[in-house]
């Protein structure tokens, strides 16, 4: 096989299907950091986010990235609002009682995209992209769109991160939540924009993810285990090591087609998930221990 | 007497056990305290106390004209009592100008102050401010831990253990910018295995035994004890 059709056929859709991924494992990794649980509802949270540009696009008529920062803001706020009214009470219980709470809303949200927009599979738009021409390499825009995201919204995490207030409050918070405490961080606020970030990341993972396939309400489920893997691939509280994630878990999904048969491609992500917490459980960029 | 803070009658502990038992102690403004006493005495459980870290069962706990027995610590904090926990008491993953800014999270307003003051009594800090403060030395991370707490310009300071495991020299070092601290009008009450070198600087020290108060005095009169230096000084 030679290189470009290995890069046009496999790579660079590994590296789309890894950005979409990587949106997810950010949010995920951070909830990980901060609330110190695993939140099994992220990926029907992402259906909800694709769902929503949907209602935007055919309601308005307007250009799938239109919809994109209107799925967002949503998405965030539906976030926070779970938060309040299912996690925030179980905030002292064991924490396991949250991550099967979060399980049950991963099917409450999930069938109120059912019902409100049925089982059917939708797209943003109809007809086939074709794929330009760059030095042979062969990409379509939305792949474009996507990668562009990723960096994007990631890029302005990480300065959100490094250098205001409240970024720095988070990462304390994730950092030594006791002496947070200490210093008067008030752990509700970084609690609630925790919600905020990891839900408009989800929005935006469950977007593209539409954009670049289709609308399925079962969609963001199927990209649960990878947005796990990849966080847990990264390191557990490495927003860095999430995007490192996400991406090798995206490419190994779609390089596996060539040598075990294409059904088995979900696979690739619990290989790799068991694989990191046999060999280094801290993850790729030393991540917190579960 | 007018104390700043005064513990009264405290009793509490973690689940259903009282580790402190009727504890009662007090600091003047401007005052070192040190309490002293065999491990497991519950020593650092006293000062969570102060912070509401336990369940008190009896007694009260008065700041300032305040009664704060049931404050929550970030309200504490912002009354003007600040706290380093014995152990965890930095933020490894943040640079130690971060962990200076966390300690200043609560104030309004510019930090320049605040973070000058803090500079000026550790110069080592300033030099590496960019530093990530897991990476540094026992001693460092230890001026890190005290940096942070004087960012709010508290008025009373609790430091636990702020010696432990350093050497001879950095523990002078330490106890001159207590005193330093001090003298710009800070109150310490502080928690030292370093028995004898504690109450041969402090003011006054407290000798905390099973969970109870057993002695206490200036730190001349309880190194001069026989009982206290045969039961808790080693001889
Ligand atoms: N978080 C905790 N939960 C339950 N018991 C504790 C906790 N911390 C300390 N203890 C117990 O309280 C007692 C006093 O401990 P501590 O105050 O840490 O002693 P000291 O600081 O004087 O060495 C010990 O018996 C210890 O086992
Ligand atoms: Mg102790």
């Amino acid at each position: 096989m030679e290189l470009f059709e290995l890069l046009n056929f496999y790579v660079i859709p590994g590296i789309v299907l890894g950005s979409i991924y990587a949106l997810g494992a950010v949010g995920i990794t951070l909830i990980f950091a901060i609330l110190r649980y695993a939140h099994l509802a992220h990926g029907d949270l992402a259906t909800l986010g694709a769902f929503i540009a949907l209602a935007v696009v055919t309601g308005l008529g307007v250009s799938p990235l239109v919809a994109l920062p209107v799925a967002i803001l949503a998405t965030a706020a539906v976030a926070v609002g779970i938060d309040k009214v299912f996690y925030e009470h179980l905030r002292e219980r064991p924490k396991i009682v949250t991550v099967m709470a979060s399980l049950g809303i991963a099917l409450m949200v999930r069938s109120v995209i059912q019902v409100v927009w049925g089982v059917d599979t939708e797209t943003y738009s109809r007809g086939i992209v074709r794929p330009e021409d760059y030095f042979g390499l062969r990409i379509r825009d939305r792949e474009i769109y996507t990668v562009v995201a990723l960096i994007v919204l990631v890029g302005g995490l990480q300065l959100f991160l490094t250098r205001s207030k409240w970024g720095k409050a988070m990462r304390a918070m994730s950092d030594n939540p006791n002496l947070a405490l200490l210093s008067g961080i008030d752990n509700k606020k970084v609690v609630m924009l925790t919600w905020v970030i990891a839900g408009g990341l989800c929005a935006a993972s469950g977007f593209f993810l539409g954009l670049n396939t289709e609308l399925k309400s079962m969609m963001g489920w199927y990209m649960l285990l990878p947005m796990f893997a990849a966080a847990i691939l990264g390191g557990v509280g490495r927003v860095e090591g999430a995007v490192l994630g996400g991406l090798i878990v995206g490419i190994a999904e779609e390089l596996s087609v060539l040598v075990i048969p294409s059904e088995y491609k979900a696979a690739m992500a619990f290989v790799i998930l068991l694989f990191m917490l046999l060999v280094r459980p801290t993850g790729l960029l030393k991540g917190k221990v579960l | 007497m007018s104390a700043l803070l005064s513990m009264e009658n405290l009793t509490g502990g973690y689940g259903d056990a009282d580790i402190l038992q009727d504890v009662s102690m007090h600091v003047a403004p401007d005052e070192i305290v040190a309490i002293v006493g065999p491990n497991g005495a519950g020593k650092s459980t006293a000062m969570k106390s102060v912070f509401g870290m336990l369940t008190i069962r009896g007694g009260r706990m008065l700041f300032d004209g305040d009664d704060i027995t049931k404050w929550t610590p970030n309200r504490i904090v912002q009354r003007g009592i600040c706290y380093v926990p014995q152990v965890d008491n930095i933020f490894r993953e943040m640079s130690i100008h971060e962990n200076l800014e966390m300690g200043g999270f609560l104030k309004k307003g510019d930090l320049s102050a605040s973070y000058d003051r803090v500079y000026t009594l550790f110069p080592d800090l300033k030099e590496r401010r960019k530093t990530l403060a897991g990476s540094l030395s026992g001693g460092q991370r230890q001026m890190v831990a005290m940096g942070r707490a004087l960012m709010l310009d508290p008025k009373l300071l609790l430091l636990d253990e702020p010696t432990a495991g350093l050497s001879p020299k950095y523990m002078e070092q330490i106890f001159q910018i207590c005193r330093d601290v001090r003298d710009t009008g800070v109150a310490i009450l502080l928690v030292e295995q370093h028995a004898k070198q504690a109450l041969a600087f402090a003011d006054r020290g407290y000798v905390l035994a099973a969970g109870k108060n057993r002695h206490e005095g200036t730190g001349a009169e309880l190194l001069a004890d026989r009982e206290v230096a045969e039961m808790f000084l080693g001889g």
